[in-house]
């Protein structure tokens, strides 16, 4: 046993509140160590010299009688109905309250997405993009160029030049992917310095890129994004969808979107 | 029948005597000792509804001594005259003076409630509390770290540390 250890338990031991194993512990510890020894027999000595010599303050009778009356007052008075049917119905209580949580949930879920309708896919591809993370961590890269013609052929609309990667960025896995119900063609890339950007190619009916939140990049404007800490991009071309969401930050987002704003 | 929120006001007046000890120690102030203590327990019938049955009165009443102390009084200006626990760590050599026992058992006598109440006053109002409801009050150390919400190992260090400030403390003043 360490003195750090010993010495939190002077106080139980002295005491008489440590069990058996541990009182054998800090006493073998103590007979071996004067400091904690020391401190074992300080930590008697002047306990009883506070309870022997430190003087106890009297309560004034004023303060007393004053503190009897507001008490009696309170003894009287009865508490209210709402809190004695609470008291005495504590399930229905706690089962309403939870009613209303729920409902304010669902109503304010409702008036968020109604606000913000991108919202659910960007949680959802943040949430996609870390599990393909995961996944392409244990596998070799692929091929891009097998990547890419493997995608053309698994998902059901055509899509053009896709970026292969360069010597900065890496193509290193394809899949087919789901967000929103919707079947994505998925492209994860990695830089040099081990960060990951997931493009996520999907029909484009039915999303619609905010008006807020454009970031100028170059002469486009996308709709850009921030979610559980990564950067999110998210643009239309054609009649396809494009979102990347990527571990890089806002500084440096830019030049991976022209990466792929380019190929296409 | 409310009998949870009506055991509070008859079972509180008990503990005034330790609350209004504790509140002088804090506020080294007779007249404002009593304030807090008046305030301890309007809030303490306040929030009676809020106290579990079965449960720690006295520790939920030395709680709210506690907290109403820190949000009421300006703590720092409380305590002009508290040492630094981290300057006593350097000038108190935990554990390893020797003869302690000797130069304790001489403490007892006629002038030794005075040294001690001067050498606890000089501690920080974290150690002195803890010594105070340790000692004075014997609140386990769960308790404590209730009343004080801290960890258990927090109080437990704490009390460790103010014992050998006060071995030190109290050899300073007997020399």
């Amino acid at each position: 046993m360490e003195c750090a250890e010993a010495r939190e338990h002077l106080a139980d031991l002295n005491r008489g509140q440590l069990g058996a194993d541990l009182t054998e512990a800090v006493r073998g510890h103590a007979a071996q160590c004067p400091a904690c020894q020391a401190g074992l027999e300080a930590d008697a000595e002047i306990r009883t010299l506070v309870r022997a010599q430190v003087p106890r303050y009297t309560v004034p009778p004023a303060l007393r009688a004053s503190i009897q009356a507001v008490i009696e007052t309170a003894a009287a008075r009865p508490s209210p109905a709402w809190r004695r049917w609470l008291r005495l119905h504590p399930w229905p209580a706690g089962a309403l309250a939870g009613a209303v949580c729920l409902l304010l949930l669902v109503w304010g879920g409702y008036r968020w997405m109604a606000k913000d309708p991108v919202s659910v896919l960007a949680a959802q591809a943040v949430a996609e993009h870390a599990e393909y993370i995961k996944e392409v961590r244990t596998r070799p890269a692929a091929d891009p160029v097998a990547v890419v013609k493997g995608l053309r052929s698994q998902v059901d609309f055509p899509f053009e030049p896709i970026f292969q990667g360069d010597p900065q960025v890496q193509l290193v896995a394809g899949m087919v992917g789901e967000l929103s119900g919707r079947r994505a063609a998925t492209f994860i890339y990695k830089d040099r310095a081990g960060r990951y950007t997931t493009l996520f190619l999907m029909p484009g009916a039915g999303i619609v890129v905010p008006e807020g939140d454009r970031m100028l990049i170059e002469t486009f404007r996308p709709h850009y994004r921030t979610a559980s800490g990564r950067s999110l991009i998210l643009w239309k071309h054609r009649d396809l969808a494009w979102l990347l969401v990527s571990d890089l930050d806002k500084s440096e987002v830019p030049a991976m979107y022209l990466k792929v704003r380019k190929a296409a | 029948m409310d009998h949870a929120q009506n055991s509070v006001p008859a079972e509180a007046l008990k503990h005034l005597d330790a609350l209004y000890n504790l509140a002088r120690w804090l506020t080294h102030d007779p007249a404002e000792a009593e304030d807090l203590v008046q305030e301890t327990y309007l809030r303490a019938l306040r929030g009676a509804h809020l106290f579990q049955p079965g449960t720690n009165l006295r520790a939920w009443l030395f709680q709210i001594l506690r907290n109403t102390f820190f949000t009421l009084y300006k703590r720092k200006r409380r305590e002009p005259e508290a040492l630094d626990p981290e300057v006593l760590d350097g000038l108190v050599p935990i554990g390893g003076a020797t003869g302690v026992g000797g130069r304790l058992a001489d403490m007892r006598d006629a002038t030794a409630g005075l040294d001690l109440t001067a050498a606890l006053n000089r501690l920080p109002e974290e150690y002195r509390s803890v010594v105070l409801l340790a000692d004075l009050e014997d609140f386990s150390m769960r308790e404590i770290a209730w009343i004080m919400d801290c960890p258990v190992g927090t109080v437990k260090s704490r009390l460790f540390r103010a014992r050998a400030i006060l071995k030190g403390l109290l050899r300073d003043y007997r020399q």
